[in-house]
């Protein structure tokens, strides 16, 4: 078998522009869906029940439908009803939000819950009121345990970034199909992509599984 | 805007195929990568350095990776690395079967590093061998609080099986879209899939959250 690294080398500036899009299109997505997750997971627990009945029903609905399957209604079913079309990035940073939104909410929801009712309890007791107990005492205890788990979520929106190349978002695994399909060279085209996407998972991973092994006893109570 | 949802009740042996195929392939899947991942695993727990890091390097690899990414390398690498056409269908499998396994391995690690050394060591001084150890003590311990973790790759899994639509397997996202591309009633079709994938999965979720309710660890 004969290796062409020549689609590569001519290619390189857009395979690298590729790259620079997947970065910028997980990160944004992992920050907004941590946020929108934070914002679920407060209305969950502390919203009116009609909400909490109506946001678990919505979280429960993406823990069942594939990634794939939520960008491509995005992307091209949402225009039809709504008469707008979105640019691919956008159809994608909106998807992958309401796809890993719920994830994090079970993580801020989990980090929440984990701080013993004795401390809302006390907190009570000398007289704070509900949302100074949240911000003053549940949450820079909960954020801390949530930590770890917020950079699984990195790990996770970089993973379906790639999924993103379905609707056409020109990011690392969109360009690779390109290049391998102008080559005809898919085997050194995908097995380089995929040297790449190893080279930007592995730290990730480390560093996440560093922080769950350092930060686990902080803010223990 | 005129919508006729004819065309997915009119569509519906198609349809129903693929959903037959969806559930298939997760469940050839998971037959496969369960002991996939429990060799793995003994392997990553041998005393032997090298079956130990070989089985490192390949679960930490297949984790780090895309599955998509996976699913298009074993389609365009494994006819030409091993000179045997695949059908698209062997192709998903193993693609899939490889991000499983590697998942399945991580959670029967830590399942069997979760039971206290003291199990094994006492059963080791009633004369046990090893191996008897392992089986009889160890992992029935372990299997129950891997359960959970396991019914959750389920979900993913299942959900996963969508991604081998871009390489052309029939399964329910590949049928969907295809009947979306010949009728051009991509609202209707996009929709019913979507749906389709709700019926089977919300109920699976459901029941992962009962079997983490019922077997999860409290600390």
């Amino acid at each position: 078998m004969d290796v062409d690294l020549s689609p590569l080398t001519d290619n390189w500036r857009f395979l690298a522009s590729g790259f620079g899009v997947t970065i910028a299109l997980s990160v944004i997505s992992a920050v907004t869906s941590i946020f929108a997750g934070l914002v679920i997971a407060l209305l969950r627990m502390y919203g009116p029940r009609w909400l909490g009945v109506a946001l678990t029903f919505y979280v429960d609905t993406m823990r069942s439908i594939p990634v794939l399957v939520v960008l491509v209604w995005i992307y091209f079913a949402f225009p039809i009803i709504a008469g707008v079309t979105f640019p691919p990035f956008w159809a994608a940073l909106v998807g992958l939000t309401l796809h890993i939104a719920p994830y994090a909410s079970e993580i801020v929801r989990a980090g929440i819950e984990s701080i013993r009712p004795g401390q809302t309890r006390a907190g009570l007791a000398i007289g704070m009121s509900r949302a100074q107990i949240l911000r003053k005492i549940l949450l820079p205890q909960a954020i801390i345990r949530m930590l770890p788990a917020f950079g699984s979520v990195l790990t996770m929106a970089i993973k379906d970034t790639a999924i993103a190349t379905v609707i056409a978002v020109p990011e690392l695994m969109h360009r690779a199909e390109t290049v391998a399909g102008q080559s005809y060279r898919p085997v050194e085209v995908f097995t380089f992509v995929m040297v790449l996407y190893f080279l930007l998972l592995f730290p990730v991973t480390r560093v996440v599984d560093r922080l769950y092994q350092r930060l686990a006893h902080l803010g223990r109570s | 805007m005129n919508l006729d949802w004819n065309v997915v009740w009119n569509n519906r042996d198609a349809l129903l195929q693929g959903v037959a195929l969806t559930i298939g392939l997760t469940v050839a899947t998971m037959a496969l990568a369960v002991p996939g991942g429990i060799l793995l695993a003994l392997m990553r727990l041998s005393s032997n350095r090298f079956i130990s890091n070989a089985s490192l390097y390949f679960v930490e690899f297949f984790r780090n990776l895309p599955l998509i990414l996976v699913i298009y390398w074993a389609f365009y690498v494994l006819p030409i690395a091993t000179d045997i056409q695949f059908s698209a269908f062997t192709t998903a499998l193993v693609a899939l079967v490889l991000n499983v396994s590697s998942y399945n391995a991580e959670t029967f690690r830590a399942g069997i590093n979760s039971i206290r050394k003291g199990q094994m060591e006492a059963a080791l001084a009633m004369g046990m061998s090893r191996r008897q150890a392992m089986f009889k003590v160890v992992i029935p311990q372990a299997a129950r609080r891997i359960l959970p973790v396991v019914a959750s790759t389920w979900i993913s899994l299942f959900k996963d099986t969508s991604l081998v639509s871009v390489i052309a397997v029939g399964e329910l996202a590949y049928t969907a879209m295809q009947i979306r591309a010949q009728s051009f009633r991509v609202l209707e079709m996009l929709t019913a899939m979507a749906v389709l994938y709700w019926l089977m999965g919300y109920p699976q979720a459901k029941l992962v959250d009962w079997i983490h309710k019922k077997y999860g660890v409290k600390e």
